[in-house]
């Protein structure tokens, strides 16, 4: 697919059924050791407020789990409980523990373009799409490139 | 100036470094390089001039980024999660350590401004050490690690709102007029920026842009308000801390202060002690510095045992409470700013409150350990 094109499209367009199902999700409650079982596979999970429930209150990437796996490094200036979060220090428990609660996401009826545009804003590698306050699909840089290679 | 703040950055960066190896704070080291680089030792072996009106303005930027970084890290969440222990505890700990400070500047016979400006640097407790200590003993997934904590963020958001109200310019009632308003457009900014949820306009930078013209005008607006700039910094971070872009924002914010305006601020610091005063603060350290133990101990211990804690478990929450860092520099430092101390009392003043800070961040984990080993906590 020509690449103008796929930023002219809008993101419900190209999320397909079997993304829609094989969603990386967990409940905030969920205990650490499912979030850390999820990631040992996927590179991020979306925290939802219960089972069974799409309403999405947070994410877990990669990223915020090796801050938790390395060894304690407390920053210079510290403000605020988060980095009293720790594995070590069994202070990491459940998802909501670590997730990030401030979520940038796109709608369905956004232009592919402008997601694109948005993540690289906000230094991120995935968005999440949500309608109504519940996560229906993702778009992923891997995404992304698996549908201009025809892979999708 | 320019070799100046060269030398002060690598300074900083390096005495910061080796305080780090030997798992102190390293806001000490860069006070220590403060030290070096000023008027005593590199001023008088190689005439460097460290302190100057464009060092002093560095580190007034450093001090904004300080409380931004502070207000977008706590954010309202910790104070709706603090529970009915934590701001029991925090409430007692806040109006004795207070209280503790004022009554050393009525005992040493200063004015009423001068003792509550003293009462107002004993207020917030340094979160850094605490959680450093409790780390090491391995204590921070306990109840009284987190109530430590707790009470610990608190405090530094009520310090700053005591600096507010009690060092306000103008008559009560216009006082109260101004913290009305300051607080209505604070809330209004809240509201428009949380469900700020996208941005469609793509400019590179829009964002962090905008974030870091809102703190300075934040802090123009207390200033003009009659209220302390940190108080506007430290709110502009409250309002961006639930945005989405928050991560983004902080990310860029730590890194442009981490790296060069806020190592520089504790370096003008350590650069503004005087050793002349060392000779004329007998008396106020004498004073100073126990009170701001006590008051922390007394406070903390009567707050947690109200809120249920048992006597041995109160008293190691009222000593974790004990050291002072980054948050008392910078209330000391507005308040040198602000003109309530005149010049030799600036200097006795901040000289004792560098002492407190070094003295508590050693003595907190030495008796935070030796509590818990005695309690069997």
């Amino acid at each position: 697919m020509d690449l103008e094109e796929l930023h002219q499209k809008k993101v419900i367009n190209i999320i397909d059924e079997k993304q829609k199902w094989n969603l990386p999700i967990a409940e905030k409650d969920a205990d650490i050791k499912d979030i850390l079982s999820i990631l040992s596979g996927r590179d991020h999970v979306w925290i939802v407020e219960k089972k069974g429930s799409r309403r999405l209150c947070g994410v877990v990437t990669e990223n915020d789990v090796l801050r938790l796996l390395a060894p304690s490094r407390l920053p210079k200036y510290m403000f605020g409980k988060r980095y009293s979060i720790s594995f070590l220090h069994g202070t990491a428990k459940k998802a909501k523990d670590i997730m990030n609660k401030h979520i940038i996401k796109c709608s369905p009826e956004d232009s592919v373009g402008d997601a694109l545009m948005r993540m690289v804003n906000a230094g991120l590698r995935r968005l999440p799409v949500v309608e109504n306050d519940e996560i229906i699909g993702e778009i992923t840089t891997h995404y992304i490139i698996q549908i201009l290679l025809g892979k999708r | 100036m320019l070799m100046e703040i060269g030398v002060a950055l690598i300074t900083a960066k390096l005495i910061g470094y080796l305080f780090e190896r030997v798992r102190q704070p390293a806001v000490i080291g860069e006070i220590l390089a403060g030290i070096v680089v000023g008027p005593f030792i590199a001023g008088k072996i190689f005439g460097m001039e460290y302190l100057s009106p464009e060092t002093e303005g560095i580190a007034s930027i450093g001090i904004i980024l300080l409380l931004f970084i502070s207000g977008l890290e706590m954010g309202i969440e910790e104070i709706k999660t603090a529970g009915k222990s934590g701001l029991l505890t925090s409430l007692f700990d806040v109006s004795i350590a207070f209280i503790f400070g004022y009554l050393v500047g009525h005992i040493l016979g200063y004015d009423l401004i001068t003792s509550i400006a003293i009462g107002n640097i004993l207020v917030a407790t340094s979160v850094g050490v605490t959680v450093r200590t409790l780390m090491e003993m391995n204590a921070l997934h306990s109840k009284i690690g987190e109530l430590i904590l707790t009470v610990a963020v608190l405090d530094d958001i009520f310090g700053i709102i005591i600096l507010s109200i009690t060092l306000g310019k103008g008559s009560p009632l216009s006082l109260l007029i101004k913290i009305s308003l300051f607080l209505l457009i604070f809330l209004v900014s809240l509201l428009i920026i949380t469900r700020l949820k996208d941005i469609k306009i793509h400019i590179p930078r829009l964002i962090l842009t905008f974030a870091l013209s809102f703190v300075f005008i934040f802090s123009a607006l207390a200033n003009m308000l009659g209220l302390a700039t940190i108080t506007g910094a430290f709110f502009a971070g409250l309002v961006f801390s639930n945005f989405s872009y928050r991560r983004r924002i902080n990310e860029i914010t730590r890194q442009m202060g981490e790296i060069f305006f806020i190592p520089l601020f504790f370096v003008w610091v350590g650069a503004s002690f005087d050793f002349y005063a060392i000779e004329d603060i007998g008396y106020l350290v004498l004073f100073f510095i126990p009170m701001a133990i006590f008051g922390k101990i007394i406070g903390c211990s009567f707050g947690a045992k109200l809120s249920g804690f048992k006597a041995r478990e109160a008293i190691a929450v009222g000593i974790g409470m004990i050291p002072r860092m980054e948050v008392a520099l910078v209330v000391v430092a507005t308040e040198i700013s602000m003109g309530i101390f005149d010049e030799k009392l600036s200097h006795q003043i901040l000289a004792s409150t560098i002492l407190l800070v070094i003295i508590t961040s050693f003595l907190s984990p030495v008796l935070l350990k030796a509590v818990y080993n005695k309690f069997k906590l």
